[in-house]
């Protein structure tokens, strides 16, 4: 009996961990992540073009950046994914993970740029991959964001 | 490991403050990568909870990286003094590998 119970526990084990990574740790780091942002929020956004920049002043020093983040769905998400799939539609715990690695990477670009001290970042790109572990099981989305900083 | 490749390269049309006189064609740089089976195993487990995957993430940084030098080698192959118009492209090809990919336009500027 007891060794039964203790089998069942260490069987849904992991599904309380990513339980626990869903509700709270993921949660804490996306709450960190907005505390970035709006700290390099104060200094204006250098991500300001898809395009050339918009004044005509002189550039005197370029560089390419990059910065990319992978994102991976817990268990749970995935399985209330799997679910939601059945009937179509939006699913809503991707959609999450997704538009959080997208800013995940956006504010790596940020924060590069503005330690590297330049003014601004034009003709962003944003690019996403997902990565396969093996045949179907997906280990994640790489998202890069990447573009080319400039001084003025 | 990696020599110095003194290239200016840029995604953009031009190079900021030069003009570009001629054109040497298209320069790509790949590289398949994959990351040991350790990681492989701890990333499984992150895969649990959810959220950024660390070993993955600079893996395909380190990657591309080299990617991109290759390119700046066949540009510089070619006799292209710059690239422009870098972009990137990503690919997973088997189980735990990804393809990264550079490619541009390398040019002469002046």
């Amino acid at each position: 009996m007891l060794g039964v119970i203790l089998v069942a526990l260490l069987s849904i084990s992991p599904w309380l961990v990513s339980l626990f990574g869903t509700l709270l740790y993921q949660p804490a780091k996306k709450q960190k992540l907005l505390e970035r942002e709006s700290a390099s929020a104060t200094s204006g956004d250098p991500l300001s073009t898809l395009s050339k920049p918009f004044s005509g002043r002189e550039i005197v020093k370029f560089q390419l950046v990059t910065a990319n983040v992978v994102m991976s769905p817990s268990w749970v998400q995935l399985f209330i994914g799997g679910i939601v799939s059945l009937f179509g539609g939006e699913i809503n715990t991707f959609t999450k993970v997704v538009d959080w690695a997208r800013r995940e990477a956006k504010q790596r670009l940020r924060e590069q740029v503005a330690e590297a001290g330049f003014d601004d970042v034009i003709n962003m790109r944003l690019e996403t991959t997902l990565l396969t572990k093996n045949r179907e099981k997906s280990a994640g989305v790489e998202i890069l964001a990447y573009g080319t900083a400039i001084k003025y | 490991m990696q020599e110095a490749v003194n290239l200016l390269f840029s995604n953009t049309e031009t190079i900021p403050g030069m003009t570009i006189t001629q054109s040497m064609g298209v320069v790509t740089g790949s590289t398949v990568r994959a990351k040991n089976v350790f990681k492989d195993i701890g990333a499984g487990f992150k895969n649990m909870v959810g959220g950024e995957l660390k070993a993955y993430t600079q893996l395909l940084q380190e990657s591309r990286n080299e990617a991109l030098y290759r390119m700046l080698v066949d540009a510089q192959g070619r006799g292209a003094n710059a690239v422009v118009n870098v972009r990137f492209a990503t690919s997973s090809v088997a189980g735990g590998a990804a393809e990264l990919l550079a490619y541009g336009t390398g040019v002469i500027v002046e």
